[in-house]
């Protein structure tokens, strides 16, 4: 074997290092939900607590309803996880809940983290439903607008 | 064919360098291992967020309005034109004695419209009080401030100083520091008598008392003391 030789497949043998776990089992990915309405939908906050009186709740809320359209083709006659995740983002600490028509799981999510809404086969194309979302955020974060940003992953089984 | 040259010069020679085939693999894989490493388009869908809330404040010295029930059933304050008063008479043998008189208001208000508990004593007691609500950074509190006239005159031009003016504070059930602590008015000057927190509903009730402690001629004093609250 030439050197040449070997450095090829040296190369061929790190590349399919550097592949191997993308191939592998429980690989996260994020899925496209273009298709969800509407796509970036204001949602004007409230007072959680109406009475302004100690113990302090500084909570602002506010609920939107999503209709959310995954496109899982790429999973099909495969079963996988899908999760929510809220990314840790400005204005801080915000926790997003929500109910589902029963095509997904209602849950709760915190900024940073991710919470399972679907497992099981993927045997449709798209996914959907019908999410009302409630948002909440500490009031004294809310200098501005924020654009809230949501995104769904699978994790194939 | 050019010389062999270790692969990282030919990046720093002119001329065409054509790589051996094994190299060309190798460089085809590494090209392609890029586009495979690259992540999906990650789609996600957003929701805008502002806040529907402006600031909000509401001061009550003495009688006020809600309308719609308490505040904590959903009730909104309104404007309330009433000016109370708080008098003293004093019989002609007291004047200028140096013993405090207990004033006493015809405020009707005792109940707090946070929720209508019996905060104050009417007749006796000034209920002060009042709520601020903001977002943002900022955790100032709102303050609220007494302008004071120099003095409280009579018909004929008479005075006495509104220095000669002190009050308590207390309401029912409350223990510890008021946020309208008791204090003596400032003759001539804008004073502090209290703050609100940020989005926190604040109450105190007042007891006027005139302290006495001059001998103005016999007459009817009056002046008026206007409170403000202020935001940050």
């Amino acid at each position: 074997m030439n050197s040449a030789r070997a450095a090829t497949l040296s190369l061929l043998w790190l590349l399919v290092a550097l592949l191997a776990p993308a191939a592998h089992a429980g690989r996260t990915s994020p899925i496209d939900d273009t298709g969800t309405l509407p796509y970036d939908a204001p949602l004007v906050l409230r007072w959680q607590q109406l009475s302004p009186r100690r113990p302090v709740n500084n909570t602002l809320t506010g609920t939107t309803s999503i209709r959310v359209r995954l496109k899982v083709g790429s999973w099909m006659h495969r079963t996988g996880r899908i999760y929510l995740l809220l990314p840790a983002q400005s204005p801080g600490t915000l926790t997003a809940s929500w109910t589902t028509q029963g095509r997904l799981l209602p849950g709760r999510v915190i900024s940073g983290s991710r919470t399972l809404v679907y497992a099981g086969p993927v045997t449709t194309a798209f996914l959907e439903d019908v999410l009302q979302l409630t948002l909440n955020v500490d009031a004294r974060q809310m200098d501005q607008l924020y654009h809230v940003n949501f995104q769904f992953q699978m994790d194939e089984d | 064919m050019p010389p062999r040259r270790r692969s990282a010069d030919r990046w720093r020679c002119g001329g065409t360098y054509r790589a051996p085939r094994g190299e060309r693999r190798a460089a085809r894989a590494l090209i392609a291992a890029p586009a495979l490493l690259a992540p999906l388009a990650a789609a996600a869908f957003t929701v805008t967020i502002a806040s529907g809330n402006p600031t909000t404040i509401y001061l009550q010295v003495g009688n006020g309005t809600f309308t719609g029930g308490n505040f904590d059933a959903g009730g909104q304050p309104a404007n309330n034109t009433t000016i109370n008063n708080e008098t003293v008479t004093l019989a002609a043998g007291v004047v200028g004695n140096g013993t405090k008189q207990a004033m006493t208001t015809n405020s009707t208000a005792s109940n707090s419209f946070y929720d209508g508990f019996g905060f104050c004593s009417a007749g006796t007691q000034l209920y002060i009080g009042g709520f601020y609500r903001r977002n943002g950074g900022s955790s100032a509190a709102a303050v609220v401030t007494a302008t004071v006239p120099a003095a409280l005159i009579d018909g004929s031009g008479d005075t006495i100083p509104f220095s000669q003016i002190s009050w308590t504070t207390g309401g029912n059930g409350d223990a510890g520091a008021e946020p309208f602590p008791a204090g003596t008015f400032v003759a001539g000057g804008v004073q502090t008598v209290g703050t609100i927190a940020r989005n926190q509903w604040a109450e105190s009730c007042w007891t006027f008392s005139y302290l006495n402690t001059v001998l103005p001629p016999a007459g009817t004093y009056t002046g008026r003391v206007t409170y403000t609250l202020t935001t940050p």
